[in-house]
C-alpha cells in the first residue's frame, strides 16, 4: 500500500529505457546503486553527490539534476536530488552492516616508514524496526558511510570544530542517527522520526559545505490516495578558518493526491501534488532562497484510449519556473509473437530542472567573493524520439533501442574565474545555458538467457554519439559501454550475483582549469547472500570495484576503492 | 611463553592421534539424512531449508596468535579469548561465526603505545570429509578490528602506528583445521588451527593462530 504511491510515480516517470542495466549487486547504501552500474555515466564524488546519466536518457544533464514527482521524498542536497541519506523507515527487522575499503594497514602501520598508503575507511550501520502492537511500531536507526573520505579529510577537518560525525575520525560524508514512532494498519501508514545528522553537501562551487541538522525530523503518512511529507531541520552551518556561523531553520515536504485503484484503470489517470520549502537563515548560510520560500504545485495526467498508446504529462508551475515533463508510447501492432515493437516521443521543457533549489550561493575564498547565481534565464528544450523491440525465444530474451534527442537550452556553469586552495581547485561564476542545439543519437542492444529462477544472464551494451559545444557540458559523457551480468540461486538460499562492466572515457570540463578525464575502465561487483527464511534470517557481503583502478571520479572528490561491504539482518 | 607454546604443540600432535580414536560428534550429518542407509543418503534429498541451522553449538576458545613474515618485526605473539557459533548447514558441512578479543603487544622501537586491542569476526564453512574424520577441514573470511592503546589521537596521526590510534578495520580470509579429541558430558573439547591472511597495506598481513576450545550442543 504505502509503496504504491511511488510505483505509480514511477510508471508515470519519463524515463522511457530502464530496467535493462544492473544485476543485484546490493548498494552499499540506499541511493548508492548508481556505484555498481555503467550502463551510461556513473561517476561518484561521495555518498552525498554522484553524477548518474543513464545513456540514452537524453540531454546532457544527469539524473538527479532533474526534479520529478517520484523523487518527492528523496533528500534535496544543495541542488540535487539524492536518496543517499534515506529516512525511509525499513521493514520489521534489525540489522547490522559493517565494511571497509581494502587496504588498511593494521600491524604494518608499526613498521612501515616510507610509502605509506591513504587510510581506507569503513562503513557502519545498526538499526531495527519492531514488530507492529496493535498497529504501532517503533524504530531507530545509525548509519554512516565513511567510504571517499580519506583524501578531502585532511582539508575538510579544518573547517570544522569537531570530528563532525558520531562515530570515528574519518569525517564521514554523512553520518547519520534517527529513532522514531509510526502506525500502520490497512488504511493508513504514518510516521515520526527524529534525529541528528552531519551532512557534507557538493556546491557548484566545488566546495564541501559542512551542513549539521540537530535536529532533522520527519513525518510522513500515507492515507486513502494522499501521500503526505513533512520534515522540519535546523541546519548549522560553519567554517572556523573564516570565522563563520549560520543556521537555517527550514520546513521542506508535500502533500500528493494520487490516481487511486479505480482511476488507474481508466483512460484518464489523474495525480496531483504540491511540494514546498520555507527556510528562515541567520548569520552566514551560504546559499540563499528567493522571498526564503518556495511552493511548487504539479499534476500529472496520463491518458490510454488503447492498449496501443499513451501520453503522460506532468506539469509544473510557480511564479519563478515552470516544468514540464511528457512523453507518448505507441506499440506497434505486430504478427509476430513475443515480438514488442515501441516507438516513443519525449519532451523536457522548463526553467530549470529542479525548481525547488536554492537560487545562489555565496562565494568567498583568498581574495575572490562572488554571489553565484544558480537559476539561468531563459529555458531548456529536449526532445528525443525513440524506438524499441524486444523478443523473446525460449529462454532467451533480447531487445535492441535507438534514439534521437535534440537538446537547446541545457544548463551549464559560465566560468569567471578558478581559485586553488592546496591541492584543490574551486570555481565562480554562475549557471548558465548552451544557447545552440546539442544533439545525440544513441542505440543499446541486450541479450538475456535465463533457467527457471536459478540463473539469469543478462549481456548490454550501448553507444551514444554527441554533437554539440562539449567544451561547455558539465560532464561529456562516456561514449559506450558494456555489462555482463549474471545472478544465481542455488537452492532457493544461496545468492549470487555478478556484474563485470566496462565504461569509455568520461571528462569533467568545468570544474577545474585542465579539464579531468575519468579514465574508462573495467569493474566488477559481487554480492553473496546466505538466506534462512525460516529464520528471517540473511547474511549478505558485497565486493565493489574489485578490478578497477582507484580512482578519483569528481573533481575534489576523493578516491573511489575496492571495498568490501558486510550486512547481516533478521526480518520479523 | 615457551612452555605454552609447548603446550599447544604437544595438544596439536596429541589431537591427531586422539582423533584417529574419537567417536563420531555432533558433527557428523544430522539424522535428517544419516539415519538412512549410506547409499540412499547420497540421493536423498535435503531440504536445505530445514537442514540448515537444525543444530546448533556455541563454544569458548583460548589460544595464540603468532605473526609471520614481515609482521614478526611488527608485534609479539598474542593470547586471545572468544566465544563461537556453529550450525548445521549443509550435510557434512557445517557453517560458523567466531568473535575474539587479543591485546597485542607492540614489538617495533619507536611507537607510542604498548599494545593494540584487537577484535576479529570470521564467518566460515567447515567441510567433515569423511577420510579425516573427526577433522573438519575450513575456510572463510575474516573481519579484523584494531584500536591502539592510547587516549593521544591527534598528537602523532602521520607517523609510524599513526593510523591505529583511530579505528582500524581490515578483511581477509582463513584456512583452518577443527580436530575435535574427546567429548565428555555433552562437551566437545578441541584445536583449532587457523591460518589468516588480511588484505592490509603495503603487505598482506599472515598469522598463524592455534586455540583450544570447549563446545557444547544447544540443540
Amino acid at each position: 500500500m504505502k509503496n504504491s504511491l511511488f510505483c505509480m510515480a514511477a510508471v508515470l516517470a519519463f524515463v522511457p529505457f530502464c530496467g535493462v542495466s544492473h544485476a543485484a549487486i546490493d548498494a552499499e547504501m540506499e541511493g548508492m546503486e548508481a556505484v555498481s552500474r555503467d550502463d551510461g555515466t556513473f561517476l561518484i564524488g561521495s555518498p552525498t553527490y554522484q553524477f548518474d546519466r543513464i545513456l540514452g536518457a537524453g540531454g546532457i544533464h544527469s539524473e538527479s539534476e532533474l526534479w520529478t514527482p517520484q523523487k518527492l521524498r528523496q533528500r534535496l542536497l544543495f541542488n540535487r536530488m539524492s536518496i543517499t541519506p534515506s529516512w525511509a523507515p525499513f521493514e520489521p527487522s534489525v540489522w547490522v552492516k559493517t565494511g571497509n575499503e581494502l587496504g588498511d594497514m593494521i600491524y604494518q602501520d608499526v613498521i612501515t616508514e616510507y610509502g605509506r598508503p591513504e587510510n581506507r575507511t569503513p562503513i557502519l550501520e545498526g538499526g531495527f524496526r519492531t514488530p507492529s502492537f496493535k498497529g504501532f511500531w517503533a524504530t531507530a536507526r545509525g548509519f554512516q558511510d565513511d567510504h571517499y573520505a580519506a583524501r578531502t579529510a585532511s582539508y575538510r577537518k579544518k573547517i570544522v570544530e569537531d570530528e563532525f560525525a558520531f562515530f570515528g575520525a574519518n569525517y564521514p560524508m554523512f553520518s547519520s542517527v534517527y529513532a522514531g514512532l509510526g502506525y500502520t494498519n490497512d488504511f493508513v501508514n504514518a510516521s515520526v522520526l527524529v534525529g541528528e545528522e552531519y551532512l557534507w553537501e557538493y556546491m557548484e562551487s566545488s566546495r564541501w559545505m559542512p551542513v549539521h541538522m540537530k535536529p532533522r525530523i520527519e513525518a510522513r503518512a500515507d492515507f486513502w490516495n494522499f501521500s503526505l511529507t513533512a520534515a522540519f531541520e535546523d541546519a548549522l552551518y560553519q567554517n572556523v578558518l573564516r570565522g563563520e556561523n549560520g543556521e537555517r531553520k527550514e520546513v521542506n515536504g508535500s502533500l500528493l493526491y494520487r490516481c487511486g485503484d479505480a482511476c488507474e484503470k481508466g483512460m484518464l489517470q489523474l495525480s496531483a501534488g504540491i511540494a514546498f520549502r520555507f527556510v528562515d537563515d541567520e548569520g552566514t548560510v551560504y546559499t540563499e532562497l528567493d522571498d526564503n520560500h518556495v511552493v511548487w504545485p504539479f499534476m500529472q495526467l496520463r491518458i490510454a484510449p488503447f492498449n496501443w498508446l499513451k501520453a503522460d504529462v506532468m506539469f509544473g508551475m510557480n511564479d519563478a519556473d515552470w516544468l514540464v515533463q511528457d512523453s507518448v508510447e505507441i506499440s506497434l501492432p505486430l504478427a509476430v509473437k513475443n515480438l514488442g515493437v515501441l516507438v516513443g516521443f519525449k519532451n523536457i521543457s522548463g526553467t530549470r530542472l529542479n525548481p525547488l533549489a536554492d537560487d545562489r550561493e555565496f562565494f568567498a575564498m583568498g581574495n575572490v567573493e562572488s554571489v553565484i547565481e544558480l537559476s539561468p534565464d531563459g529555458q531548456m528544450t529536449l526532445f528525443q524520439g525513440y524506438l524499441s523491440f524486444a523478443d523473446t525465444v525460449a529462454s532467451f530474451s533480447f531487445g535492441g533501442r535507438a534514439s534521437f534527442w535534440a537538446e537547446k537550452g541545457a544548463e551549464t556553469f559560465d566560468v569567471d574565474g578558478f581559485v586553488e586552495d592546496r591541492e584543490y581547485e574551486f570555481r565562480y561564476g554562475n549557471v548558465s545555458r548552451i544557447d545552440s542545439w546539442i544533439k545525440g543519437v544513441t542505440g543499446e542492444f541486450w541479450l538475456d538467457v535465463w533457467l527457471g529462477d536459478m540463473f539469469k544472464f543478462r549481456a548490454l551494451t550501448g553507444f551514444e554519439r554527441i554533437d554539440g559545444d562539449d567544451q561547455r557540458f558539465e560532464v561529456t559523457p562516456a561514449e559506450y559501454f558494456v555489462a555482463f551480468t549474471g545472478d544465481w540461486l542455488i537452492r532457493k538460499s544461496f545468492r549470487v550475483s555478478h556484474s563485470l562492466r566496462y565504461r569509455s572515457d568520461a571528462r569533467w570540463n568545468l570544474r577545474s582549469s585542465d579539464p579531468m578525464v575519468v579514465k574508462g575502465d573495467w569493474f566488477w561487483d559481487a554480492t553473496f547472500e546466505q538466506m534462512f527464511p525460516k529464520y528471517g534470517l540473511s547474511f549478505t557481503g558485497s565486493l565493489i570495484h574489485v578490478l578497477a583502478d582507484e580512482v578519483i571520479q569528481v573533481p575534489g572528490a576523493d578516491y573511489d576503492r575496492v571495498r568490501i561491504v558486510c550486512y547481516i539482518r533478521k526480518t520479523f | 611463553m615457551k612452555p605454552i607454546r609447548t603446550l599447544f604443540a604437544a595438544l596439536l600432535l596429541a589431537a591427531v592421534a586422539w582423533a584417529q580414536n574419537a567417536a563420531p560428534d555432533s558433527t557428523q550429518s544430522s539424522e535428517l539424512v544419516t539415519s538412512k542407509p549410506a547409499a540412499d543418503s547420497a540421493k536423498a534429498p535435503v531440504d536445505t531449508l530445514a537442514y540448515a541451522f537444525h543444530k546448533a553449538y556455541i563454544s569458548i576458545e583460548g589460544g595464540e596468535m603468532y605473526p609471520f613474515g614481515d609482521l614478526v618485526d611488527a608485534v609479539e605473539n598474542s593470547f586471545y579469548g572468544g566465544i563461537g557459533f556453529r550450525y548445521s548447514y549443509w550435510p557434512d558441512f557445517d557453517g560458523f561465526i567466531h568473535f575474539n578479543y587479543a591485546y597485542v603487544k607492540v614489538r617495533a622501537e619507536g611507537i607510542p603505545f604498548p599494545g593494540v586491542h584487537q577484535f576479529v569476526g570470521r564467518i566460515g564453512l567447515d567441510w567433515h570429509w569423511r577420510l579425516l574424520r573427526p577433522l573438519a577441514i575450513g575456510a572463510g573470511f575474516t573481519c579484523n578490528w584494531t584500536r591502539a592503546d592510547s587516549d593521544e589521537e591527534d598528537k602523532y596521526y602521520e607517523g609510524r602506528g599513526g593510523m591505529l590510534l583511530d579505528n582500524e578495520t581490515e578483511f581477509g580470509w582463513f584456512a583452518r583445521v577443527n580436530m575435535p579429541f574427546t567429548s565428555f558430558k555433552g562437551i566437545t573439547a578441541g584445536l583449532n588451527v587457523l591460518w589468516e591472511q588480511l588484505w592490509t597495506l603495503p603487505e598482506r598481513s599472515n598469522t598463524l593462530t592455534v586455540g583450544f576450545y570447549l563446545e557444547r550442543r544447544i540443540w
